[in-house]
């Protein structure tokens, strides 16, 4: 194999110039958390790595009118840093407290998460329950593609070797219930067994008026889980009432994924995870 | 002496080495540099159980910058390893027995080009049927994996007559425990580095417990005279029991002997993985049977531990698992028999208690269930059982001396009371359940029923300077520091004025392996030897100075002194000179060797050990009856090592083998095949930790270097069954199997009806 | 082949690198600063972790390129000339170090935290430890070292 090539093109053009010419034979880095370990283990065969690291185009977090932007250059520990995302988007931020340890947030962005299509991705829950389409650009063109499909499969992505995800837009949501929760092997630097996203809200007879939800790692790549909106809205959540909507959520992983050895622990610990999260808006 | 007049024992001083640690100056293996050193690599067979036909290595020696590709045909003396029974080749020959086999070692320039010539060498196999766990290993028709067949060993302790005891027993309880392979995890890999000198000796740097083994095995291996070959332990990043095997000093002895060139082996992270030992997975069939008072009357345990591929320490770890089958506890009749099996899996080898906290986890839930059978108290039945002054234990042995185990359930008695009263019924979340466990264990100070001395050499130089040399390997536990502290004290110095010359077989005696808690008690005492003898010589050159007796003399500042006077006093240069004028010899060798009687080969009986260490932990467990998760918030830990030499040592021992065993308890498990780096296997992170309360016991042991015992390994073996008995107190429901992972967890929560939405 | 030229404990490199080569093979082969260790090559146990422009970062699943215009501090880089740094006394005086093989990866971490907040609480402490793996101590004397290294480089700040 022929020793890769680094590339540090100075702006976002030069660099959609650069894939536009050579993407098939290139690896996009960033953080490079995870760009790094394929390299260590030799199974990168690509001519050329092409560090986005710096750039500014894909960096910065701002409320504007077209939503909640993100660059996709945005680490996790600037996540968790932003007022800005502590007052609309809870829920990813506190996705970066518990994602992976310190020097990893410190040098793992959003879109190299969104990316890398790793089913345990654990920004990708928090990210569906904020709608977020990702800003995708190559040379010619960008387009906007809802987070759910940014995977096609298991760490295969949908984004072509020619494009650069931009930035994500996301749903901003003020004042209402919002959490991330993930049940790991350990109780910090774990891989997700299963993750979950939420926001809601209550009306003021105690109704839920608007929820969303997303669960993460227990499906190859993120499923719209409209299903609990659907199910939750309009109603009074009652411990009874949470406990059946977690046992719909396992029951539709499992009709998603079909049975595994690992069901036998999914298939409850869904249900009892949902519960757990949902706890603090039952009446 | 009276215990507040010692200067240096009981002392937290600074470590020894942690100046260059805490600079990044220290030179672990890896960090050795040696000009122009070339790389080792191995080829690993890669099949659990094949017979090699042939080895071709002539495309990979083609390969520029290859420089020999070693088989087993190269090694000149024995090609045979192992400290207790000799059935580990260095390279494969003939078979390989598990796929972490090396069957050739490559020497290269560069990582690459020998990484690369490992593809090139093509070696065939015929394979044969691969044994993976015990029970195949054991069928009737099982292909013997090593010639004298697939039971390495079997131990029994039989004492009474427990057959018919049981008969007569109130409670009887009969259950299984499994345990699974653990990784050592240490954080440094494995590495080593050679040269050869001006001399011609092959020296080599080794990130080891056992220096002098090491040195052993290389000679053998090689088949020269002992003085060829020279081990260096290099600052050691921890070793839990693994780096008591050799990982890469055979190699680098291999390729020094041929090359004559410096070379260097840096084990990834998962060649450290995949090939060096792991602690024995355990099958343990335990009954015990008490009479309605709750006190223990009888106990038969078979219990089986898979060595993998070869014994390393595997019989030992059978025999340990035999000894402390009773736990702590007093049993008047035993019958206890643990094997040890080979299979085709990597290795299995010493790992922090030889066994015992395997045992430990069966004998701890046993006797919760006959409290809970009974309606006795966890810490009651405890006590009604537990071993004191005068006790007989399972080989017969009468406990005289240091029986400190009711002490630490004294110690513990007030958390555990008020934890029940209070902590255990505290409402929380309403899905979190709270428990409460208590584990209790012993464990016999240095190896079992056998000789294994340590010998030491103290040096006064014509300055009045003193050296002391051990080959005592520091691999993070602080063997050094403490050494220097007992020494300091015989001669009336600071620590920090013993110059310390360490773990370096050109220079040092041998003083054993740093395993089974064995270095602060024996070699402890080998070096008390070594000082008082030299102690006696100084004041024996005093007398003649001061022109008093020796009774009226003391050691003071680096001086002996007529006691309490000052002004009359002279000085370690002034005695030395005048000893070595008088033909008088500067240097004094120190040995001890604990008095231990071999078992009886059928019945077990003896006197395995000169001593024992014993402890009581208890854990405030919380568990999430949703999801599984369990949450160690406390332990209280309580234990009895005779004296603390250096107190703060001791805690970090402690809080160190917490760590381990919350570990074994809840998320460890190496999967053979499956687990290859560190992403898959989780060893507990700061954040899993509970808070620590530890409360040291002291005990003084009369054989003890000032009354010291040992902690290293004692520190573990309480925590799993503590954390085990805790959940079982939390969830009504009773977890056989380690580690209580979030299956098992939430598999019990659901079992117990617990998971629900109330 | 990369030209990249940075800061590492106050002294200007520049150097010519292979493309590949991770941050921790320039700081370890290259320069032969070996305080910095490698435990698994994979960023799980932060053996490696070094500062870069302030933050606390694994450097073997950092390129070596990237390192390229930045200011690096590893454990070589941390005690004053005239002495130890803070953080290594109160590491020495509270009995945080074992087999050390971590602790260079650890003082690294702890630096950058107490950069960031002088004053830490056992939370901050714990979410910034997660990512560096010990075997040894269990954690208990690594959290005193790092309250009493604050509490000493808070000190040594009102004297300065």
């Amino acid at each position: 194999m022929a020793e890769i090539e680094y590339v540090r093109p100075v702006n976002l053009k030069d660099a959609l110039n650069f894939l536009w010419n050579h993407g098939e034979d290139t690896k996009i880095i960033a953080g490079g958390t995870d760009v790094m370990i394929d390299v260590r283990s030799g199974a990168l065969d690509k001519k050329y790595l092409l560090d986005i690291s710096r750039m500014d185009e894909l960096k910065g977090i701002e409320l504007n009118d077209q939503g909640l932007c993100v660059g996709a250059g945005v680490t996790l520990s600037e996540i968790y840093s932003s007022d800005l995302l502590e007052s609309n988007a809870l829920a990813l931020k506190k996705t970066a407290y518990n994602f992976a340890g310190k020097q990893i947030r410190n040098m793992a962005t959003i879109g190299g998460n969104v990316a890398n299509s790793s089913p345990c991705g654990d920004t990708l829950p928090a990210l569906s329950v904020h709608r977020a389409k990702a800003l995708v650009a190559d040379k010619k063109s960008t387009r906007l593609v809802p987070v759910e499909e940014m995977a096609t499969h298991a760490y295969i992505s949908s984004l072509s070797p020619k494009q650069i995800i931009i930035k994500f837009i996301l749903t901003p949501y003020q004042d209402g219930f919002a959490d991330f929760q993930k049940i790991g092997r350990r109780r910090e630097l774990a891989v997700s067994r299963i993750s979950m996203a939420v926001f809601a809200k209550k009306d003021k007879e105690g109704r839920i008026a608007f929820l969303k939800f997303a669960l993460g790692a227990c499906t190859p790549v993120p499923h719209n889980m409209e299903l609990m909106e659907k199910f939750l809205t309009g109603k009074t959540p009652t411990r009874e009432l949470i406990w059946e909507a977690g046992g719909l959520l396992a029951q539709k992983m499992i009709e998603i994924t079909g049975r595994r050895s690992s069901t036998i622990y999914k298939e409850p610990a869904i249900q009892g995870l949902f519960m757990r999260m949902l706890y603090p808006v039952v009446k | 002496m009276i215990k507040s007049q010692y200067k240096s024992i009981g002392k937290n001083i600074q470590r020894r080495d942690v100046s260059g640690k805490i600079k990044g100056d220290s030179q672990f293996c890896a960090d050795i540099e040696l000009k122009d050193s070339i790389s080792l690599k191995v080829l690993r067979s890669g099949r659990h159980h094949a017979v090699i036909e042939n080895i071709d290595v002539a495309e990979a020696m083609k390969i520029p910058g290859v420089l020999k590709v070693f088989t087993a045909r190269d090694i000149p003396g024995e090609n045979l390893m192992g400290i207790i029974n000799r059935d580990q080749p260095l390279l494969a020959h003939g078979k390989v027995r598990s796929k972490a086999d090396p069957v050739a070692l490559v020497a290269a320039l560069t990582d690459d080009i020998a990484l690369k010539a490992l593809k090139a060498v093509d070696v065939t196999y015929t394979d044969l049927v691969p044994l993976l766990d015990i029970e195949d290993a054991l069928a009737e028709n099982a292909p013997k994996i090593h010639e004298k067949g697939n039971t390495l060993f079997t131990r029994r302790i039989i004492k009474g007559d427990a057959k018919t005891a049981f008969e007569d027993c109130h409670s009887i309880v009969e259950k299984q425990y499994k345990t699974l392979a653990i990784e050592h995890n240490y954080i440094e890999p494995d590495a080593g580095a050679g040269f050869v000198d001006e001399d011609g000796t092959l020296v080599i740097y080794a990130s080891t417990q056992n220096p002098h083994y090491d040195h052993q095995e290389v000679v053998n291996m090689l088949g020269v005279e002992e003085s060829r070959v020279r081990i260096i332990q290099a600052v050691t990043g921890g070793g839990f029991g693994s780096k008591l095997d050799l990982n890469v000093q055979g190699f680098i002895g291999l390729a020094l002997y041929h090359l004559k060139r410096p070379v260097r082996y840096i084990y990834t992270r998962e060649e450290s993985y995949l090939a060096t030992a792991k602690r024995h997975p355990f099958i343990i069939d335990m009954k015990t049977g008490t009479d309605k008072n709750g006190k223990l009357i009888a106990i038969k345990m078979r219990a089986c531990c898979n060595t993998g591929a070869y014994g390393s320490y595997g019989i030992a770890v059978a025999t340990r698992a035999a000894v402390h089958g009773t736990g702590p506890y007093q049993i008047e009749h035993v019958d206890l028999e643990c094997s040890c099996v080979y299979t085709n899996l990597t290795f299995c080898g010493a790992m922090r208690g030889f066994g015992t906290p395997q045992a430990a986890f069966a004998h701890e839930s046993q006797i919760d269930i006959h409290a809970q059978k009974l309606g006795i108290d966890p810490l009651e039945i405890r006590i009604i059982n537990g071993l004191k002054k005068g006790s007989i234990n399972g080989t017969g042995q009468k406990l005289t001396d240091s029986v400190g185990f009711h002490d630490c359930l004294k110690s513990v008695k007030p958390y555990y009371e008020k934890a029940s009263k209070d902590w255990v019924k505290q409402k929380t979340s309403p899905f979190i359940k709270r428990g409460i466990g208590l584990g209790g264990m012993w464990y016999g100070i240095g190896n079992t029923g056998v000789q294994n001395p340590s010998t030491a050499r103290i040096e006064i130089d014509l300055k009045g300077r003193v050296t002391l040399f051990t080959g005592c390997a520091d691999i993070g536990q602080g063997s050094t520091t403490i050494l220097s502290q007992i020494a300091a004290e015989v001669l009336g110095i600071l620590p920090e004025q013993v110059r310390m010359v360490v773990g370096d077989t050109k220079l040092t005696a041998n003083a054993g392996a740093t395993s089974a808690s064995r270095q602060t008690y024996i070699s402890g005492n080998a070096v008390k030897d070594a000082a008082e003898k030299l102690a006696s010589v100084l004041l024996t050159a005093g007398v003649n100075k001061l022109k008093v007796s020796k009774s009226m003399l003391e050691f003071k500042d680096h001086c002996i002194r007529v006691s309490g006077n000052p002004n009359k006093s002279v000085d370690f240069a002034w005695l030395a000179q005048r000893i070595h004028a008088k033909g008088g010899s500067l240097s004094w060798q120190g040995y001890f060797d604990p008095e231990t009687i071999p078992f009886d080969p059928e019945t077990g009986q003896g006197t395995p050990y000169s001593t024992y260490a014993f402890a009581c932990q208890l854990a405030f467990v919380e568990a999430d009856v949703l999801t599984g998760e369990v949450n160690v918030k406390k332990i209280v830990a309580a234990h009895d090592v005779g004296k603390a030499v250096h107190p703060e040592n001791v805690i970090g021992q402690i809080c160190g083998g917490i760590a381990m065993g919350v570990g074994f308890a809840l998320m460890e498990e190496f999967e053979f095949g499956k687990t290859e780096s560190m992403k898959d296997y989780h060893i507990p992170t700061c954040a899993d930790m509970p808070e620590v309360i530890p409360i040291i016991v002291e005990s003084d042991e009369p054989t003890g270097p000032f009354g010291a015992k040992g902690v290293g390994e004692p520190a573990l073996i309480p925590t799993a069954p503590a954390i085990l008995n805790a959940l079982n107190n939390a969830l009504g429901k009773r977890i056989y199997n380690l580690p209580a992972n979030l299956e098992r967890v939430l598999k019990a929560s659901i079992e117990s009806g617990h998971f629900s939405p109330k | 082949m990369v030209n990249i030229k940075f800061k590492i404990n106050g002294q200007k490199k520049a150097l010519n690198i292979h493309d590949d080569m991770t941050a921790l093979a320039v700081i370890r082969s290259l320069l032969k600063l070996t305080g910095t260790k490698e435990g698994c090559g994979i960023g799980e146990c932060g053996a490696c972790t070094i500062n870069v422009d302030g933050k606390a970062v694994n450097s073997c699943l950092m390129l070596g390129a990237q390192l390229d215009g930045t200011t690096v501090v590893t454990v070589e880089g941390l005690a004053a000339k005239d002495g130890l740094a803070p953080v290594q006394k109160a590491f020495i005086e509270n009995h945080g170090v074992q087999c050390g093989f971590c602790t260079p990866g650890i003082l690294m971490s702890v630096n950058a935290l107490l950069q960031e907040i002088p004053d830490p609480g056992h939370e901050e402490i714990s979410k910034t430890l997660a990512g560096n793996l010990c075997r040894c101590t269990g954690y208990s004397q690594i959290f005193t070292s790092v309250k009493e290294a604050a509490r000493l480089a808070g000190q040594g700040d009102q004297h300065g």
